[in-house]
C-alpha cells in the first residue's frame, strides 16, 4: 500500500472561506470537548470568554492593545507567506525594534514628541528590517533555509535584550533590577484616555493594513510577489528579480514587527524589560493563515485573536482551568486551519 | 459492532470524567495542627466577624506545576484556603507582566477583596491597581514600593544559604564550588554571597566559580551549566533554578563514582539526588499568607494602613527552613562527614565540628533578636574594597541592591556600564 499527496487545482474563493470557516467551527467544537471533559459548560465557557473579550468597553479597550503588535506583525508576515517567504521571525524582529527605539528613547530623552516618536517608530522599523534582512539575505545568496535562520534570530534578539537590561541599560533607579530607566514623557505614546490603546500605533497599523492591500492587489510590485509564491520557475521566465523579491518581503516583514515593538515599549511598558512580548510573533503566524493572507482578512483576525488573548483570561479567572487550555485553544484552531488548507489544496491517495 | 464500541466509549468517557472530577477536587489533606500557630493579635469579636467571607486572589508568573517558585506559592495558597473557613481563594498561573493589570481588574470585578502579585515585574501594576481600587488590599512579593493599601512580603535565604555554605567549604575536595545563577538579580548575588561566607568561615582555600542562566526556569541550560562546572572540576553545586535539575546531574555523576555535593533550592529534593543532596533550603510562603490574611480578617489591615507593611521573613520567623526535605535539615547520609571537619568556631574561638558549626548558627540565627548574621563584618568584595566594617551588620538596603562579589566568588555581576 503506497500513500501519495498530490496538487489538486486551484481552490475557489468561496470553497477557501468555506474550509477556514469549517476548520474554525471544528476547532471551537474539539475546545468545548475539553471545555466539557473539566466539568465546564461549553456554552457558558464560550459566552464568558465573548464576555470578557468584547461584553464591556473595558473588554473592547484591551482587545485593541492586543491586536495592535498582533496586527502590525501578521500582515507583514501575510506579504512574505505570499511570497512563500516562511518568515517565523517576527517575535525577534518586534523585539530588535523594541531595542532599536529604546535605545533612541534614552539617548535623546529631551527630544520633543513631536520629532521624538516619530524617530522611535524610524529605528524600530529599521530595525525589524534588518533583523529581517539577515535570513533574506541569507536565503538569497545561500539558498539558506529562512525557517531556521528566523527562527534562530529570535533567540538571538531575546538574549541580546536580555544582555541589555542586565547590562548596560540597566536602569540606575530600577535597584539593580532588570529594567532599563522609565522613558522620558516625550517618549511616551499617547493614549486615549482611561485605555492602554496607544492610537498613534493603532493608526499606522490600520493605515499599513490598507496600504499593504494596495500594494498586493494593485502594484506591479505585488503582483510580482504573488507570483513569486505561485511559481519559482514561472517567476523566472517571467524576468522577476527572485532575490529582489525576498530582500523586499522580509524589509516589509521586518519592519512591521518593528513597528510592533516599538509600540509596546513606547506605548505600554515605558521601558524596555524582559517580557514585553508575550508571543505576539508567533501568534501572528496563526494569524496571517486565518486571515487568508489578505491584509483586510487579516485585520478581522488579528481583532478574533486578540479578543481571544484577552478573553481568554476568563478561562482562568472565572472558570478556574490551567493556563495551558489557553494556549491548547489556539494550537487547535492553527492546528484545523492549516490542516484544512492542506485538505484543500492537495490530494491524498491511497493505492494498493 | 457499532453499538458495542458506543458502550465502549461511553465507559470511557464516564471513567475519564470520573477521573476529572477526582483531579479537580484534591484530597485536601486537613493541615497539622502542630504547624498552625495562633496569632496572638487575632481576638476578633464573634458577632462582627462570622459572616464575614474574604475572597483572595493570587498572580503567578510560572506555572503552578514548576516545581519552584510558583508552586511554592499555590501549595501555601491552598493550605491558607483549608486552614481559614472564611477564605475563599483563586489563582492565575502563567501570567505574563505585561498582562497583570487586566488580570488585576478581572479579579476585582469578580468580587475579590485581597490580591497578591507573586512576581518582581507586577510591581508597577500593582501599585497602579492599588491606586485604581482604593478600597480593596494588594500584597505585592519581591518589590519595594508600597501605599496606603498595598504592602509587600518576601521570604528571604540568605541565611540558608550561608548555612549550606559552611557545609558546601566543609566537603569540598577540589575547594572548587559552582553556583547555577538564574539571573544576576541583586536577590540571587546576595544569595551567592552569603553561600560564599558560608564556604569562607571553614574553608578560605575554596572558591564560588559561578554561572548564569539568564532563566528562572530551563532544565536543559541548567544541566549544561552543571555539568559544565563539573568538567572544570567543580565538586560541590548550589543553584537558583526552578527544578530539581542540577541534583539530578549529581546524582547521575555520583552513580557513576564521582561524588557530587549538592543543594537543593525551593523545594524538597532528597527523592531526586539521595547520595547527592546534602542540604538545601526550604520556604514556608503559608506561614506570611496566614499572617497577612488573618490580619486582614480582623481588621489590623486595612485599605488604609498599609503603606509601612513589609515582611522580610526569615528563620525566625519560620518562613524558610534549612532541610532537603520538611523535617529533614541534612541528608543523614552526610552527617558523620560533617562532624569529623573540625574548624573554630570564629567568635569564641572554641573547637567543634561543622555539624555542630551549622546547628549553632541556626539556633542563633533563629532566636528572637538573632545573635548571628552572615553579613556581618569586616566583608570584603572581589576588588579589595570594604564593605562592611569589623561588627557591622549589613541592613535591609544594602542586601536589596547588592551587585557586587564577596572576595572568594569568581565571576562577575553584569554592570551598567
Amino acid at each position: 500500500m503506497k500513500i501519495k499527496i498530490e496538487k489538486t487545482s486551484f481552490p475557489s474563493k468561496t470553497k477557501s472561506l468555506t474550509v477556514t470557516l469549517f476548520s474554525v467551527i471544528t476547532a471551537l467544537l474539539t475546545a468545548a470537548a475539553i471545555f466539557q471533559f473539566y466539568g465546564v459548560n461549553p456554552l457558558s465557557a464560550y459566552e464568558k470568554i465573548l464576555y470578557g473579550a468584547f461584553g464591556t468597553p473595558y473588554a473592547w479597550s484591551e482587545t485593541i492593545v492586543k491586536t495592535i503588535p498582533l496586527l502590525l506583525c501578521s500582515i507583514g508576515l501575510g506579504v512574505a507567506f505570499k511570497a512563500v517567504i516562511w518568515n517565523i521571525g517576527a517575535e525577534g524582529q518586534l523585539l530588535i525594534g523594541a531595542i532599536t527605539a529604546t535605545c533612541v528613547a534614552l539617548n535623546f530623552p529631551n527630544l520633543p514628541s513631536i520629532s521624538l516618536l516619530p524617530l522611535m517608530f524610524i529605528s524600530g522599523f529599521i530595525g525589524g528590517a534588518v533583523w529581517g534582512l539577515i535570513p533574506g539575505f541569507l536565503k538569497a545568496e545561500f539558498e539558506a533555509d529562512e525557517i531556521i535562520t528566523t527562527l534562530m534570530l529570535n533567540y538571538i534578539a531575546e538574549n541580546l535584550l536580555k544582555y541589555l537590561v542586565y547590562g548596560p541599560w540597566k536602569g540606575s533607579e530600577e535597584w539593580g533590577f532588570p529594567y532599563t530607566n522609565k522613558f522620558s514623557v516625550s517618549a511616551q505614546l499617547p493614549r486615549i484616555p482611561n485605555t492602554r490603546i496607544h492610537y498613534p500605533t493603532l493608526l499606522i497599523g490600520l493605515i499599513l493594513t490598507v496600504l499593504l492591500y494596495i500594494l498586493m492587489t494593485k502594484t506591479k510590485l505585488g503582483y510580482e510577489i504573488r507570483v513569486v509564491g505561485e511559481s519559482r520557475e514561472a517567476s523566472k521566465y517571467a524576468g522577476i528579480n527572485f532575490k529582489k523579491i525576498i530582500l523586499i518581503v522580509m524589509i516589509i516583514s521586518g519592519g512591521l514587527a518593528g513597528l510592533a515593538g516599538v509600540g509596546e515599549v513606547a506605548g505600554i511598558h515605558h521601558r524596555l524589560k524582559v517580557g514585553i512580548s508575550p508571543g505576539y510573533g508567533y501568534t501572528a503566524i496563526i494569524i496571517a493563515w486565518l486571515g487568508k493572507l489578505n491584509p483586510l482578512g487579516i485585520l478581522i483576525a488579528s481583532v478574533l485573536f486578540g479578543g481571544l488573548m484577552v478573553g481568554g483570561d476568563m478561562i482562568q479567572v472565572s472558570l478556574g482551568l490551567p493556563f495551558s487550555v489557553i494556549n491548547m485553544f489556539n494550537g487547535l484552531i492553527l492546528f484545523f486551519v492549516v490542516s484544512g488548507e492542506f485538505l484543500m489544496r492537495y490530494k491524498i491517495k491511497i493505492k494498493r | 459492532m457499532k453499538s458495542k464500541y458506543g458502550i465502549i466509549g461511553l465507559a470511557w468517557f464516564l471513567l475519564l470524567l470520573l477521573i476529572a472530577g477526582c483531579v479537580g477536587q484534591p484530597p485536601s489533606p486537613s493541615p497539622k495542627p502542630t504547624t498552625v500557630t495562633p496569632t496572638p493579635t487575632s481576638t476578633p469579636t464573634p458577632s462582627s466577624v462570622s459572616e464575614k467571607k474574604i475572597k483572595a486572589a493570587f498572580i503567578y508568573v510560572g506555572p503552578i506545576g514548576d516545581y519552584g517558585w510558583t508552586h511554592a506559592h499555590d501549595k501555601a495558597r491552598k493550605y491558607v484556603d483549608n486552614l481559614f473557613p472564611w477564605l475563599k481563594t483563586s489563582y492565575a498561573e502563567s501570567v505574563a507582566e505585561g498582562d497583570a493589570d487586566r488580570y488585576i481588574d478581572r479579579f476585582i470585578h469578580e468580587g475579590y477583596d485581597v490580591v497578591f502579585t507573586t512576581s518582581f515585574g507586577y510591581m508597577d501594576s500593582t501599585i497602579e491597581a492599588g491606586k485604581k481600587y482604593p478600597d480593596k488590599i494588594f500584597f505585592h512579593c519581591s518589590g519595594y514600593k508600597r501605599y496606603k493599601n498595598v504592602g509587600t512580603y518576601f521570604a528571604e535565604f540568605y541565611q540558608l544559604y550561608y548555612l549550606n555554605g559552611l557545609m558546601a567549604g566543609a566537603l569540598t575536595k577540589s575547594n572548587k564550588i559552582g553556583y547555577v545563577g538564574a539571573y544576576p538579580t541583586p536577590e540571587v548575588v546576595r544569595h551567592i554571597n552569603a553561600f560564599a561566607l558560608g564556604i569562607k568561615e571553614v574553608n578560605s582555600e575554596a572558591k564560588v566559580y559561578v554561572r548564569w542562566l539568564f532563566s528562572w526556569y530551563d532544565p536543559s541550560k541548567a544541566k549544561e551549566a552543571a555539568e559544565s562546572l563539573i568538567a572544570e572540576g567543580v565538586d560541590t553545586l548550589a543553584f537558583t533554578e526552578d527544578s530539581p535539575t542540577v541534583v539530578e546531574v549529581g546524582q547521575e555523576h555520583t552513580e557513576k563514582g564521582q561524588q557530587i555535593y549538592t543543594f537543593a533550592h525551593y523545594s524538597p529534593m532528597l527523592k531526586f539526588g539521595p547520595d547527592t543532596v546534602v542540604s538545601g533550603q526550604l520556604v514556608h510562603w503559608e506561614k506570611i499568607y496566614e499572617d497577612i490574611l488573618s490580619k486582614i480578617y480582623t481588621g489590623i489591615y486595612n485599605s488604609t494602613n498599609l503603606e509601612n507593611v513589609d515582611y522580610w521573613w526569615m528563620l525566625k520567623e519560620h518562613a524558610v527552613e534549612l532541610g532537603v526535605d520538611y523535617g529533614t535539615p541534612i541528608n543523614p547520609k552526610f552527617i558523620n562527614q560533617l562532624k569529623a571537619v573540625k574548624v573554630k568556631e570564629k567568635v569564641t574561638g572554641q573547637e567543634m565540628s561543622v555539624y555542630d558549626l551549622v546547628m549553632l548558627r541556626l539556633k542563633q540565627m533563629s532566636e528572637e533578636v538573632p545573635t548571628f548574621d552572615p553579613y556581618t563584618g569586616p566583608i570584603y568584595d572581589q576588588n579589595g574594597k570594604l564593605r562592611a566594617k569589623p561588627g557591622e551588620r549589613l541592613g535591609h538596603d544594602p542586601l536589596w541592591t547588592m551587585d557586587w562579589f564577596v572576595s572568594n566568588v569568581v565571576g562577575e555581576v553584569p554592570k551598567p556600564s
